[in-house]
């Protein structure tokens, strides 16, 4: 039995669209498969989406949190391959399309993702432009 | 009367407009008669005040930074820690141990200390140093960071808290301290503008150097600070006049001006400060005079200021 953990738009679903961003997706669609049957469909929403920073830390412990045993994603920032590695999922990547839910665990069960090979975008990708970079002060021991 | 040492912080946000040149030779003019200097370099990605002065890195400590450490024999994974992990820098789901994520660490601790098993540890990695050395009767603070590194202003908070235990326990070791900021108006540069009973924003005579100025001036009456500006260049293409005119208007307050001078060059390039006593530059080079003006200007204003808090003479 897997559990497959996928960012989406709106409030996920089956039929619900998939989202390329991971940090800041609105939802997280978690499919149980078993001997490759859709056994059951739970969404989530995503309270990291608004995060100042960390957003992608807190969206991979969402996934950690509903069992997520592999993720299927678009774009991911350092922050998020980091966690999602950390948490010891199989990372697969989205093909560049406009896809479904149910699209992806189709291509999923057919073999036909491929291997995530970490962050391809920089971080803070998702959010909209204005919000500032900053990371520069912090405490010394 | 306070014995508690005046703190002077030379600063610009534009870069390359003379900085490090005008707070080596004040703390050189203020040992020359007799006050008691330090000088602290907090321009820490590219620190060099001590070549002007013709010294040497000395005294090397390394300044830690807080990584945590789970210690998985103590730490019932409550997830306390993360809860609590204001940058989410600790990942934790059910049934496991928290996983920190340096990269967004701001070593606050807090962590290590809420962790109510103590499972926490303190460890640490370098992220750059600090130096302490004395040359030409001058005590001189530097700190760098590590390349690659980025929270400068860890490193100016270390050097600024070995300034804070000389005043809290040595309040007479010095008279004077002037401080060098790097470029910029980010946390590190704002960290020592605070600590300033005066400052002193540098600037060029040209559009940017003006733009430059008056963000720093921004930042400086944001912290609530006392200012006064120098123009270096001052002859720069023969905007003087005009420049100075166009800061009168801005309101901007101006302790005075430094033009292009030769000898300011061969000062820099042999690493002997221009108004060290004993030197062979020009007394009369237009630098030279330009420095003792500003020197009497800023005596003046200091004592203006102490005049004011002891309720005037």
């Amino acid at each position: 039995m897997v559990i497959i953990g996928l960012p989406t738009n709106g409030s996920g679903g089956l039929n619900e669209v998939f989202s390329p961003r991971f940090g800041r997706c609105n939802s997280f669609t978690f499919v149980t498969l078993e001997d490759g049957k859709i056994k059951e469909v739970k969404a989530v929403q995503n309270h990291a989406a608004d995060a100042m920073g960390g957003a992608g830390i807190q969206a991979a412990q969402i996934v950690g949190e509903n069992g997520a045993t592999e993720v299927i994603v678009g774009f991911l920032g350092p922050n998020a391959s980091q966690s999602l590695n950390a948490l010891n999922l199989k990372i697969f990547q989205a093909p560049n399309q406009q896809l479904t839910v149910k699209e992806l665990i189709d291509l999923y069960i057919q073999g036909k993702l491929t291997a995530n090979i970490g962050s391809n975008v920089g971080a803070h990708y998702g959010m909209s432009r204005g919000m500032g970079g900053g990371g520069g002060g912090g405490r010394r021991s | 009367m306070s014995q508690r040492p005046k703190v002077i912080c030379v600063t610009g946000g534009k870069g390359g407009t003379g900085k490090t040149l005008v707070a080596v030779n004040l703390a050189i003019m203020f040992k020359n008669d007799g006050y008691k200097v330090l000088l602290i370099d907090g321009d820490v990605e590219n620190p060099n005040t001590y070549l002007l002065l013709g010294g040497s890195l000395e005294n090397k400590t390394e300044v830690p930074f807080f990584i945590p450490k789970i210690i998985e024999d103590k730490c019932t994974k409550c997830g306390l820690c993360a809860q609590n992990c204001a940058p989410h820098a600790l990942l934790h789901i059910p049934d496991a141990f928290p996983i920190p994520i340096l990269a967004v660490c701001s070593g606050c601790k807090l962590c290590y200390k809420i962790c109510p098993e103590e499972a926490i540890e303190a460890d640490s990695k370098v992220i750059g140093w600090t130096y302490s050395t004395r040359v030409n009767d001058l005590s001189l603070f530097i700190g760098e960071l590590k390349p690659t590194e980025a929270r400068s202003a860890t490193i100016v908070e270390d050097l600024l808290e070995d300034l804070d235990d000389i005043i809290e326990k040595e309040p007479d070791k010095f008279d004077i301290v002037v401080l060098d900021t790097a470029p910029g108006a980010h946390c590190d540069v704002e960290h020592l503008i605070k600590k300033a009973d005066f400052v002193i924003p540098v600037t060029e005579p040209t559009k940017f150097g003006k733009l430059d100025l008056i963000r720093i001036i921004d930042l400086i009456l944001l912290l609530k600070k006392d200012y006064r500006a120098i123009v270096n260049r001052s002859s720069l293409l023969g905007f003087r006049d005009e420049f100075l005119k166009e800061l009168k208007e801005k309101k901007i307050t101006v302790l005075g001006d430094i033009p292009l001078d030769d000898e300011i060059v061969n000062s820099y390039c042999q690493g002997i400060p221009l108004m060290e006593k004993n030197s062979d530059f020009d007394k009369n080079g237009a630098g030279y005079v330009a420095f003792k003006k500003l020197f009497a200007n800023l005596k003046e204003w200091i004592q203006l200021n102490s005049d004011k808090n002891t309720g005037g003479k």
